[in-house]
């Protein structure tokens, strides 16, 4: 249904009232945005430049806190932090939640025992983050009560408790977050799975296909969009959000677990070093912002965004 | 037959390894809560919390219910809230042309993307100035800020899902935009409203990063932020007895209000697979 084009070209003035009625929908929502994201955004450039700490008194010291970044001597192991944090966690999440999607929605599709393994891997990801974090504390406890000291006192009982997160903190840090974030992209996968037409299975399998081409040549190409999707997205997720972090480690020992958007956090909020920790802060910003400028190219955006149909 | 029950097999024996820690972990929470750690005796002397305020690492936590009341507000507030400010303003952004609109939808593209915690030092400062540290008001303002381009996405979706043609006819019939909108599109939309009044509450409820950062007043906690102060109070965990109590107190009804609307979940995502 077309508007004839004799009626679209007449010439029509809309009357201011019309013309402000799309805004009056969207003022709410674009004074939240401009009052807590955009004056924000603008606050941390300007505290990024000063050297605003617990005395509350803001002096502008231009650059400092940017080369203080260089310079800072935990700054090479926090950034590897980052890195190891957010692409460990981020390959293995991708690869049970390929998984776990494939294993239900091919191999035991339909089956009340896919149904039960989903929704086993959901429930991490619905645990309140603060519950779900005593498991893995309870786990891994350095002193006898803790289970895997437990076990092992067992096995040695003149043996000492090992101190795990002392030792292994990052490896738990990362496996809490696989476990509770897999069943994100889990959920998309299987999705994107079962909408693979049954036939293209069948005639595959009349044809000879063995299960690894069937999953190579039929599952993964359609989960392509699906997985870009997710690995971006999830990416953006671990390089900047700390919590499961603050909550299992606090970013110890040491700064041994401390990731960049953690250690911005500790400086503005332990250590009252706002000015350095906002400066941290717009580092994070950087790196999502290229990620995320990476996922516009991706997704052809202005395909997602369609015109108005109605003229009034 | 047989290389296929074999192969079934070898799946399930996969599945279940990579699935026994999350088994353990409920298993591990009941067990926890409902025994005595040292005695190895069933006891329910954990959920005293629920009877009187009890005392954990020689701290005395406040009674347990007003913090529950604390939840049920802030949580429906802020389903409200969300709602009223991200159905006008999904519309708009579905249906309605206007200046700016290119650049807010890229703008909302990226501040979903964008980590709006990093920023959480300076909202802070803002919310002094406004004088709104410790108030649920800021903590509100904030939390919904952070959520609302996701909630904005999910009902552009299924604004643009309507046909037109019910627009139309609406308008043709003589009905104002807006009246369009009440009576034709919200009632073809109740399903997004309905999804992202879940999502909503499922945050609210869970939130405790912005009760740990702005809240200082024990008595104004959420169960969430309640829960972070026990968490985080020591290294070391003291007693678990009463944690895993008070964590599955808290849990249980949120697992109950899943498996209720968990059906509005898989809509959300193949709508949301087909957004993105």
């Amino acid at each position: 249904m077309e508007i004839p084009v004799s009626l679209a070209k007449k010439a029509y003035k809309k009357p201011l009232a019309k013309k402000m009625y799309p805004y009056f929908f969207i003022m709410p929502f674009a004074l939240l945005v401009l009052v807590f994201f955009i004056l924000p955004a603008i606050a941390t450039i300007i505290m990024s430049f000063t050297d605003l700490n617990a005395s509350m008194k803001i002096n502008f010291v231009g650059f400092d806190n940017f080369k203080r970044i260089f310079t800072d001597y935990s700054m090479p192991q926090i950034l590897w932090n980052t890195v190891l944090f957010a692409v460990v966690t981020l390959v293995f999440s991708l690869f049970f939640g390929l998984f776990i999607s494939i294993a239900t929605q091919y191999f035991l599709k339909g089956k009340l025992t896919a149904v039960i393994y989903r929704v086993l891997w959901l429930i991490p990801s619905i645990i309140p983050a603060v519950v779900y974090v005593t498991f893995w504390k309870y786990l891994f406890d350095p002193t006898g009560d803790g289970l895997i000291n437990k076990v092992l006192l067992l096995f040695q009982p003149d043996g000492d408790p090992i101190s795990w997160f002392t030792k292994i903190a990052m490896a738990i840090v990362i496996i809490a977050t696989i476990v509770s974030t897999t069943s994100g992209g889990m959920i998309l996968l299987s999705a994107a799975i079962s909408s693979i037409p049954e036939d293209l299975y069948k005639a595959a399998k009349v044809d000879g296909a063995s299960e690894k081409s069937v999953i190579t040549k039929i599952i993964l190409p359609s989960l392509k969009w699906p997985l870009m999707y997710i690995t971006i997205s999830d990416l953006i997720g671990f390089v900047s959000s700390y919590f499961f972090i603050l909550l299992l480690t606090n970013g110890g020992p040491m700064r041994d677990t401390t990731t960049l958007s953690l250690y911005a956090y500790q400086q503005a909020f332990n250590l009252k070093y706002y000015g350095y920790g906002a400066a941290l802060s717009l580092l994070v910003v950087l790196i999502s912002l290229i990620l995320t400028l990476w996922l516009l190219r991706l997704f052809d955006f202005n395909e997602m965004i369609k015109p108005s149909r109605i003229e009034d | 037959m047989s290389t296929s029950i074999a192969k079934k097999l070898l799946v399930h024996t996969y599945m279940l390894l990579f699935t026994m820690p999350i088994i353990g972990m409920i298993i591990w929470y009941f067990l926890a809560a409902t025994f005595n750690g040292t005695t190895g005796q069933f006891t329910l002397q954990n959920f005293n919390f629920v009877k009187e305020p009890i005392e954990y690492a020689g701290v005395v936590l406040p009674a347990i219910w007003p913090i529950v009341l604390n939840t049920l507000v802030y949580s429906v507030l802020i389903v409200v809230i969300e709602i009223g400010i991200a159905v006008p303003a999904a519309y708009a952004f579905s249906r309605l042309d206007f200046k700016g609109k290119l650049a807010a939808m890229k703008f909302l593209f990226l501040m979903r993307s964008f980590p709006g915690i990093t920023l959480i030092i300076a909202t802070f400062f803002i919310l002094v100035q406004m004088n709104l540290v410790n108030t649920y008001l800021g903590v509100i303002l904030v939390a919904i800020t952070g959520s609302l381009p996701g909630r904005v996405y999910i009902m552009k979706g299924f604004f643009d899902e309507v046909p037109w043609d019910l627009e139309w006819a609406a308008m043709v019939d003589g009905c104002s935009r807006f009246r369009a909108l009440m009576k034709v599109l919200v009632p073809y939309v109740l399903p997004g409203i309905g999804a992202i009044s879940v999502f909503s509450f499922l945050g609210a409820y869970g939130e405790w990063f912005l009760f740990k950062l702005f809240i200082f007043d024990d008595n104004m906690l959420t169960l969430a932020g309640y829960l972070s102060r026990l968490v985080t109070k020591e290294n070391v965990i003291l007693n678990y007895g009463l944690i895993t109590a008070i964590g599955l107190f808290y849990t249980i009804p949120l697992v109950v209000f899943y498996i209720f609307t968990q059906k509005i979940f898989l809509k959300i995502n193949m709508g949301g697979a087909k957004q993105v």
